[in-house]
């Protein structure tokens, strides 16, 4: 027969444990990455007798932690990518707001350069004008180096993101590592006795660790966690980890990169770490920021260039050759920390229509140079000189084998860019020549404004006659500075090109024999402002890769970032949603609900009540039978 | 589906946000007046507005330049408006002075008179622009281009300034001092005609023509008097002879060379009269010729006849200079014409421009306050059904 004062008694320390369990559960329930715990009964065996066998109480089994792997393991992979994609969103956001007109006045600061230009074409004597002209070109300098100095600014931060970031993840994995350490010790997950408590907050650590990296987690025997971060990196192992740590770039020291100590000292693996806050930065930097300043380089470095070129070969009203106008950027590459030989490489820029917006890499290999175009890694491979997209690239000095060369033709242009002349005298609006059509001429001949083909021609300002002779089919051209005959008995074809000494004009109509045209040098043709019109039509001329004009470059550039943005920002959306959805699995499986949790309690006081009636009814039996025997 | 109360809050919270953050972004939009704020609100737009507003900046600097080149042109129509009044008024002087019984106090009159016009055309020929930048100079805007007391020479150069009034289009906003004063073609039909200074007789040589061109060869000629009744025609280009001995009749045709005139009156025994063809000669020249005629009175038959002869000449070279002043001055008016017309289009196409950009940026007011209403709504439903659902707990009834 059982002892039904014992089986009150398990009743009552059953119903204590699963009270216990259940206040557990509701003072946690806004506890981050807690997993709801539930009491498990059996009934005791029972004891056998001869009408058959009377139950003899209850006992607790164990006390489960309600998770489930696979969502476990879903929400992991998801916070990596959300956390990555909305970063990335974030850092690109940044760039897009920079990008937006109302802000950067890039484009109208542009357009009011040109207009200033042609303001000045308008009015070349104006002192208004040209101040106009300086001013709005120093303006225009002003914004490219200002969207620089954001963009060096967002290069800064990120370095300083990932600086915080690696931080991170090297104390998480600390914790993943120490908190492994515990739980074997506590006994590990096999077994009756699982310490629930310290494997929702190895759990939660893991959660924030993938909040900043990619992470898989493999369950080992012994209870621990193998932590594997980015692309097969094992982090931690039971209770060891490995540390990352940072160093600047070899060739481009402005990047932080991240390295792994090794047996041959620090080895770079920024590659190799995806997903995540970090790997979301590493992304921008590589596709978006150093993109962006390469587009808005290219852009400089092209109005730089082809404004220098024209404006070079006018003249001012002193009538000295024009200067630059704009200061040109250089071109300056950067040898790896690691070279050992002593080549200098030099790369000057040939023809700025050409340019490309990659970057690009030289190497050594014992023999030969390899040149490789960045962006798609095209490769050129020879000894050098290199003539490549607009660019020259020169070698001097032995180089060792394995040595490497940045180039980044276009990075630092838009810091770079700036105005050259700031006196509004150094204006190079007329051209270096004029010609004349003598009014002793009896023809009708008219000769055009001349066109200068190369202002670098030493005698392009000499003055040059070109005569008639009789019959008209045919001219000779002198030299009058030098009393040189450059040409006789030419054909004369109306509107041909006439070219001599770095300049070309056309002759139309009928001239008599022994009229004379004169090209000359531009004496005070102050009022003339024929470079300027040359000046002027770069506006529309289609300069970026020969296809679009100016605008339209940086236009194309802003269109690039406004897509991508919008592309970040469509995956961002997306992922917080599957990212939600995810928690939700979770929240479903392991999170606690009050409303459970009350009709539990409610359920498991009164089956505490309705025990301690068990061992009262108990105690009520014994003293009847107490009485019965006193009495 | 089991709920967590903690996630359920959470949930709560987070849909709240969303909602408060897409009413923000159309509050912004109110706010700014512009359904685009930055490129990626739609990249494909935003770049073709940057282009679109860069080419409306454009057309409101052609219309800049436009107002400046119709500015410069007006004032270069008004100039040569008043040049041709000037050469009006020569030409009636001239013609009175044509009239044999002229005082000498009226003689001095006109003489006055010329020289002041004189002054004048200096003046019109040395006008400048409201920058201060002379007119008639070519490009070296900043020299007086016309200087001298009777002598004039011209300090210029042939420089044309053009002007841009249209994508692709544009003017010459002015004329140098060449074209508008010194490259006038003297004489008439293309041949000037002259007698020598130290001619004796009462001849006259009549205007003269190309009959053939064929034949002509823009050589100079002269009609040399071998005596009263013969003449020599040389090729003076080349002293050859082409007719000689020729008996003259006064007033018949005189042929030679493709050429044909006429002489009168009775010349004398070496008196000469030359043809040649027509060359430039500029204004100021023209002027003195009759300046310099005025200021000598004539006494005999002699100089009677070489100062009809002279101002046969300056009639000749005032009625070309006439003309090619008048024709410059309708090239003008036609510049002026095509600003005009050039300025309709350009205002029409950014017209066009403005309403693109426009439509691709601005907020549709009505669009936008609906949706806010609808967002506003939204946000209200969520709010009410939060504290609804928050009071409904089991606890609160144990």
């Amino acid at each position: 027969m059982p002892n039904i004062l014992n089986t009150g008694i398990s009743g009552l320390l059953a119903s204590q444990r699963a009270l216990a369990t259940t206040s557990h559960n509701i003072v946690n329930a806004n506890t981050d990455g807690f997993s709801r715990q539930r009491v498990n009964f059996v009934s005791r065996p029972a004891e056998i007798s001869a009408v058959g066998y009377f139950g003899r109480g209850v006992q607790t089994t164990s006390i489960d932690r309600i998770q489930d792997d696979f969502v476990q393991t879903r929400l992991i992979a998801t916070t990596s990518e959300q956390s990555r994609v909305s970063t990335y969103h974030e850092m690109i956001g940044r760039i897009d707001t920079m990008l937006a007109e109302q802000n950067s006045g890039l484009a109208s600061n542009q357009a009011n350069f040109f207009n200033a230009v042609q303001d000045l074409n308008t009015n070349p004597t104006s002192v208004g004008a040209k101040q106009s002209l300086i001013n709005s070109g120093a303006n225009l300098a002003d914004r490219y180096n200002g969207l620089q100095a954001q963009f060096d600014a967002l290069q800064t931060e990120t370095n300083n993101r990932i600086h915080t970031t690696v931080a991170d993840i090297n104390s998480l994995a600390e914790n993943i590592a120490s908190l492994n350490n515990t739980i074997v010790r506590a006994g590990g997950i096999k077994g009756e006795k699982v310490p629930s408590d310290l494997l929702d907050q190895r759990d939660k650590q893991i959660a924030e660790l993938a909040e900043r990296i990619s992470v898989t987690t493999i369950e080992q025997q012994n209870g621990s966690i193998s932590v594997v971060v980015g692309k097969g990196l094992t982090m931690v192992a039971n209770d060891k980890i490995l540390e990352l740590s940072e160093i600047a770039d070899p060739t481009q020291p402005e990047k932080t990169q991240i390295t792994l100590d090794g047996p041959q000292g620090p080895r770079i693996i920024s590659d190799q770490l995806t997903g995540g806050a970090l790997g979301g930065l590493l992304d921008f930097r590589r596709e978006a920021l150093d993109q962006s300043m390469n587009d808005l380089g290219r852009l400089a470095t092209i109005l730089a260039d082809k404004f220098n070129e024209q404006h070079v070969q006018g003249i001012t009203t002193a009538g000295d050759f024009g200067d630059n106008f704009f200061s040109q950027p250089n071109i300056i590459p950067s040898s790896s920390r690691n070279n050992t030989g002593t080549a200098n490489v030099s790369v000057s820029l040939t023809d700025s229509t050409a340019l490309t917006t990659s970057d690009y890499k030289l190497q050594y290999d014992g023999s030969n140079y390899t040149l490789s175009r960045l962006s798609d890694d095209t490769t050129f491979t020879g000894t050098g000189p290199f003539s490549v997209d607009g660019l020259t690239i020169d070698i001097t000095g032995a180089a060792s084998s394995g040595d490497s060369f940045l180039i980044r033709p276009t990075r630092k242009a838009a810091r770079e860019f700036g105005m050259n002349i700031s006196n509004i005298n150094d204006i190079a609006l007329a051209s270096p020549i004029r010609s004349i059509s003598p009014v002793s001429n009896l023809g009708t001949g008219e000769i055009s404004p001349p066109t200068v083909v190369d202002s670098t021609n030493t005698a392009l300002t000499n003055s040059v006659e070109i005569v008639f002779d009789d019959p008209t089919s045919t001219y000779s051209v002198v030299d009058t500075s030098t009393s040189t005959t450059l040409a006789s008995g030419v054909t004369y074809q109306k509107g041909d090109d006439i070219s001599f000494q770095g300049w070309k004009v056309q002759i139309f109509a009928e001239p008599d024999p022994g009229d004379k045209f004169i090209v000359e040098f531009n004496a005070n043709g102050i009022g003339d402002n024929s470079n300027g019109q040359l000046l002027s039509d770069l506006q529309n001329a289609l300069l970026v890769d020969g296809t679009s004009n100016l605008l339209d470059g940086y236009g194309s550039f802003i269109s690039r970032v406004g897509s991508s943005t919008r592309q970040a920002k469509i995956n961002d959306d997306s992922m917080t949603a599957l990212l939600q959805e995810a928690e939700e699995s979770r929240a479903s499986v392991s999170g606690v609900n009050l409303d459970e949790e009350a009709i539990s309690l409610t359920r498991y006081q009164q089956s505490y009540q309705a025990s301690a009636q068990v061992i009262s009814a108990a105690e009520n039996l014994f003293q009847t039978l107490l009485g019965a025997v006193n009495r | 589906m089991r709920i967590s109360s903690s996630y359920f809050s959470q949930r709560l919270a987070s849909d709240y946000l969303r909602k408060q953050s897409d009413l923000s972004v159309t509050q912004g939009q109110l706010a700014s007046g512009k359904k685009i704020n930055r490129p990626s609100d739609d990249p494909a737009v935003s770049v073709v507005n940057s282009s679109l507003k860069q080419a409306s900046s454009q057309f409101t600097q052609y219309e800049r330049n436009s107002s400046f080149a119709e500015a410069r042109l007006a004032i270069e129509e008004t100039t040569l408006a008043s040049v041709s009044n000037v050469l009006v008024r020569m030409k009636e002087l001239a013609l009175a002075v044509n009239n044999d019984t002229l005082s000498q106090n009226d003689n001095l009159a006109y003489l006055t008179e010329v020289k002041q016009q004189f002054a004048e055309l200096l003046d019109y020929s040395n006008m400048t622009d409201a920058n201060g930048d002379y007119l008639f100079a070519g490009n070296n805007v900043g020299s007086r281009p016309f200087v001298g007391k009777k002598d004039i020479s011209y300090q210029g150069d042939d420089g044309i300034k053009d002007v841009q009034i249209g994508s692709g289009r544009t003017v010459a906003s002015g004329d140098s001092g060449t074209d508008i004063f010194l490259r006038i073609r003297n004489g008439s039909n293309g041949l000037a005609i002259s007698a020598s200074d130290t001619n004796t007789g009462t001849g006259r040589i009549k205007s003269s023509t190309v009959f053939d061109k064929q034949v002509y060869q823009k050589h100079e000629y002269s009609v040399d008097f071998t005596s009263s009744s013969t003449y020599d025609v040389i090729d003076t280009t080349n002293g050859s002879v082409i007719l000689s001995g020729q008996s003259y009749t006064p007033g018949t045709q005189i042929k030679f060379a493709g050429i044909e005139t006429s002489i009168s009156g009775s010349p004398q025994t070496g008196d000469s009269f030359s043809v040649k063809p027509s060359s430039n000669q500029d204004l100021f020249s023209t002027v003195n010729n009759f300046i310099d005629l005025l200021s000598n009175e004539p006494s005999s038959d002699a100089e009677k006849a070489q100062r009809k002869q002279k101002l046969d000449s300056f009639l000749r070279d005032l009625g070309q200079a006439f003309e090619h002043i008048n024709s410059k001055r309708s090239a003008v008016g036609t510049r002026l014409v095509y600003i005009d017309n050039s300025r309709d289009e350009n205002l029409s196409i950014k017209f066009q421009i403005d309403t693109t950009v426009s439509g691709f940026e601005d907020l549709d007011y009505a669009e936008a306050v609906t949706r806010m209403q609808s967002q506003l709504t939204s946000l209200e439903a969520l709010q009410r059904s939060f504290s609804r659902i928050e009071g409904m707990n089991l606890f609160n009834l144990l």
